[in-house]
């Protein structure tokens, strides 16, 4: 599914990623840790077409991406969920679906039951500003916004952070919901989550990647894992 | 966190202050001094104190643009200040030029701690036209509410007395005068920009964020450098009131700042060899090139617009390259010696 | 006092349409269009070399400057802003500045540096209140009035106005739903450019023309965007009314302090207002 090979990334002088290294099968879900400015966003965000590498190559299906602009990418299937919860604060829930419908070409009724599908509190609040949703309800709103069109492979960046413990429960519902049709790629600190969802895990230090677990029965060991975080 | 700055340095610094060490600085200061020294014969001494105070005007500007990366379209507020500080302590107060110097100075400075407050904290664009905005106020201030002292459009004259041997009206008493000023600034901004103090300023202009969180405090930082650049610019309006004898409006003019942008630019930003050769080369267009080119105006356009798109690193980063490549030669020539041997 | 008060809207209008363009350009790309000074100025010469010099009718001439601008802001976007996208706003300042000093002097070529004169082109007045006012000047406010709705209107229900205002907020997120916002940031220039022709072409028969006329406007307009908040609609609008009635208020008493007065409220708003920009 993607193949990430020896890939240098750089802001101006400082090098953020240093020959990182991943690989994701079909229907996978990989899980990056690693501590602030281990350079977890900056290599979603290189995938995704935002930042351009130094060096190293990215395929996707078997298709080089690397450097490819973030719109073209999209028509792939790969969607990018940024943290912070960044919706479009000064327009409504339903415009905001609107506006992901717009570029898969997608009709709306088709997008909006999608999105009520996975979490149908959401019907109440689709002429509601998206500046006004709860924090949980802003990180579902984009996960469903993901959805929209075919999306293929989702790269998320920590998800639940700042969450209340029964809104992440229902992200990872969400999430595992997917899992057959979908890969992913979630920055994550919540290790319980990734307890139950990793299939992959890649450790993340100052730019490189110290550890790789492919094999899911090792994932398990939480104590361990805690010293990166 | 100290990593971030030893990369820096570690790429960064070479160039600088490899070329900058002890010994080459010193160089550097004497073929300043020989370049203008030889320039004058050919180009009439006035005219090239001329050229050398608007290369300090440059200095200044490139300390702010070229290290710190804030752009400023309203650097001749200072340059004037300095000037009617300077006039105008001479004509109403006493004639001392050294007194007048340092009050037009510290009046420069002085407007840039205050106005630096708000401006600093912009970037970008609006850096560049918040400055443009105040140099605007500044030009009509002296244009028309302050007439009274300013005598408005006219402008007034400025003729310091005598101080011992020092007689600055005498061209070649000027001419060394305003020589040494710029080896002096020249020398200051060297040994500042490459203090940890430079190196903090140029991580500035490549990632604020980053330097912020890193524990220093980039306002304090920036604000200083706003007031250095803007009491370097004051000290170079003294010198044209001096030089010319003379103030008006044009000394505050807010088109004169494309001059300086045009010079930092082809000299080549973040140099400060870039600088005087910029400010050289933009006088000696400026002076020279009207003549013959009419539309003046749409000269400069069209050469910063190439600038822009095609001549970034300026003369002195193609020099520089040029030195490199040298250099790698030497060293290429000298290896192939020895393997021969 | 009504005088007074009429003035300040009138002057609001004008800085109202020319600071939408600048607003909006800034908001979706950073930028700052310091060649929005030779669209404007090139819209007023362009009707009066058609009022003044071909006799044609004002309002036609109004609609073909305003049309002939149109492309050369879309050429500035494809050629110039376009082409420094994403490197450093420095160099996209300095290249439209030197647009703005290339048209300038193409202007002095072509029409000189004399300053012309234009009429009020309706010249009638209407009784308010027992005053007589000038019937154009308050044509200028109701039109602004109108393009303000007309505006909202495009914000809110066109999928183009809602993309803008999404790429305001958040534009990696729009291009990340794949979205190509260099588009839309063109229509938005192209838009921006357009209504600072129209502003220029309605101020004109109420102040000088001449080439240097963009300047001094250019920095109002930006005093009306960091008073009103950059890229905000409803701000730039109060804003722009706010800074006109300062303008002509201080005109009453102290003629030409009105430009300064509207930067030292800018440096107010500065001082006591956070910009991360």
């Amino acid at each position: 599914m993607l193949e990430i090979k020896d890939l240098d990334v750089a802001y101006g002088y400082a090098k953020v990623l240093q020959s990182v290294s991943l690989n994701l099968e079909k229907g996978q879900m990989a899980f990056l840790i690693g501590r602030n400015g281990a350079g977890k966003t900056t290599l979603l965000k290189t995938i995704i077409g935002l930042l351009k590498p130094q060096k190293g190559s990215i395929l996707y299906q078997r298709q080089e991406i690397t450097g490819l602009p973030t719109e073209d990418l999209y028509s792939k299937g790969l969607r990018y969920v940024a943290q912070e919860k960044k919706v479009f604060g000064n327009l409504t829930v339903q415009e905001n679906i609107e506006i992901a419908a717009f570029a898969s070409g997608e009709p709306l009724d088709v997008a909006l039951g999608k999105v009520i599908s996975i979490y149908p509190k959401l019907k109440d609040f689709l002429k509601i500003k998206a500046g006004q949703l709860s924090g949980g309800q802003r990180q579902i709103l984009l996960v469903g916004r993901a959805l929209v069109g075919e999306p293929r492979l989702l790269l998320i960046d920590e998800p639940t952070q700042g969450l209340a413990a029964i809104v992440i429960e229902e992200i990872v519902n969400i999430l595992s919901s997917l899992k057959e049709k979908i890969s992913a790629i979630i920055v994550e600190q919540n290790l319980a989550m990734m307890n139950r969802l990793a299939d992959r895990l890649y450790i993340l230090k100052e730019g490189k990647v110290v550890k790789a677990i492919t094999d899911k029965s090792q994932i398990k060991q939480t104590e361990e894992l805690e010293v990166f975080l | 966190m100290e990593n971030y700055f030893k990369r820096k340095s570690g790429e960064d610094l070479p160039n600088s202050i490899g070329m900058f060490s002890r010994d080459r600085g010193i160089i550097g200061l004497i073929l300043i001094a020989i370049f203008f020294l030889l320039a004058t014969p050919l180009l009439s001494t006035h005219r090239v104190t001329d050229f050398m105070i608007f290369c300090i005007f440059a200095m200044s500007f490139d300390l702010l643009y070229g290290y710190m990366g804030r752009l400023s379209f309203g650097h001749m507020l200072y340059l004037g200040t300095g000037a009617y500080g300077c006039g105008l302590f001479i004509n109403y107060i006493s004639g001392n030029f050294l007194l007048a110097i340092f009050i037009g100075v510290v009046f420069a400075g002085l407007l840039a701690m205050i106005l630096g407050l708000i401006t600093v904290r912009a970037t970008g664009a609006c850096f560049a036209l918040i400055n443009l905005a105040f140099n605007h106020i500044g030009f009509f201030l002296v244009l028309s509410p302050l007439r009274g002292i300013t005598r408005g459009e006219d402008g007034f004259g400025v003729s310091p007395s005598k101080l011992g041997f020092l007689n600055l009206s005498s061209r070649p008493a000027m001419f060394v005068f305003v020589l040494i000023c710029l080896l002096l600034v020249f020398y200051f901004l060297r040994k500042l920009t490459s203090s940890p103090y430079g190196i903090l300023i140029r991580s500035i202009k490549e990632d604020e964020t980053r330097v912020r969180f890193l524990g220093y405090n980039t306002f304090l930082y920036k604000w200083l450098t706003f007031v250095i650049a803007g009491g370097i610019a004051g000290l170079a309006g003294v010198l044209t009131a001096l030089n010319y004898n003379f103030v008006n409006p044009n000394a505050m003019d807010v088109n004169g700042n494309v001059g300086v942008v045009f010079a930092c630019l082809i000299g080549g930003s973040g140099h400060l060899y870039g600088a005087i050769i910029g400010g050289m080369i933009y006088m000696v267009i400026s002076n020279f090139l009207p003549i013959y080119i009419y539309r003046w105006e749409m000269f400069l356009g069209f050469s910063l617009l190439i600038i822009v798109f095609r001549f970034r690193m300026g003369v002195w980063g193609y020099l520089q390259k040029f030195f490199d490549y040298l250099e790698r030669g030497g060293v290429v020539s000298r290896f192939l010696k020895r393997e021969a041997i | 006092m009504i005088y007074t008060i009429v003035y300040g809207l009138t002057i609001g209008a004008i800085l109202y349409f020319i600071s939408i363009g600048f607003s909006l350009t800034f908001g979706t790309m950073r930028v700052i269009n310091f060649a929005h000074t030779i669209t404007y100025t090139i819209g007023v010469y362009i009707l009066i070399t058609l009022v003044n010099f071909l006799k044609w009718h004002f309002h036609f001439g109004v609609l073909f400057a305003i049309l002939t601008v149109i492309p050369i802001g879309y050429l500035i976007e494809r050629f110039i802003i376009r082409r420094l996208y994403g490197e450093s706003l420095d160099y996209t300042f300095i290249a439209t500045f030197a647009i703005a000093l290339i048209g300038v002097d193409a202007i002095k070529w072509i029409w000189g540096v004399r300053p012309y004169p234009i009429s009020d082109p309706i010249g009638s007045y209407i009784t308010l209140w027992g005053l007589s006012l000038p019937t154009y000047r308050i044509l200028i406010v109701v039109i602004a009035i109108l393009l303000f709705f007309a505006l909202n209107l495009f914000f809110k229900k066109t999928i183009v106005g809602k993309i803008v205002i999404a790429a305001l907020e958040d534009k990696d997120g729009v291009r990340c739903l794949g979205i190509n916002v260099n588009k839309y940031f063109s229509i938005v220039f192209v838009l921006g450019s357009a209504l600072a022709a129209l502003g220029g072409v309605l101020y004109a028969p109420m102040s000088s023309v001449h080439p240097y006329m963009g300047l001094s406007i250019l920095l109002l307009s930006f005093a009306v965007i960091i008073v009103g908040g950059m890229g905000n609609l409803n701000g730039t609008f109060i804003s722009a009314f706010t800074l006109g009635m300062v303008m002509s208020i201080t005109a009453r008493y102290w003629s030409q302090g009105a430009e300064t007065m509207v930067f030292i409220v800018m440096a107010t708003v500065l001082i006591f207002r956070p910009i991360d920009i």
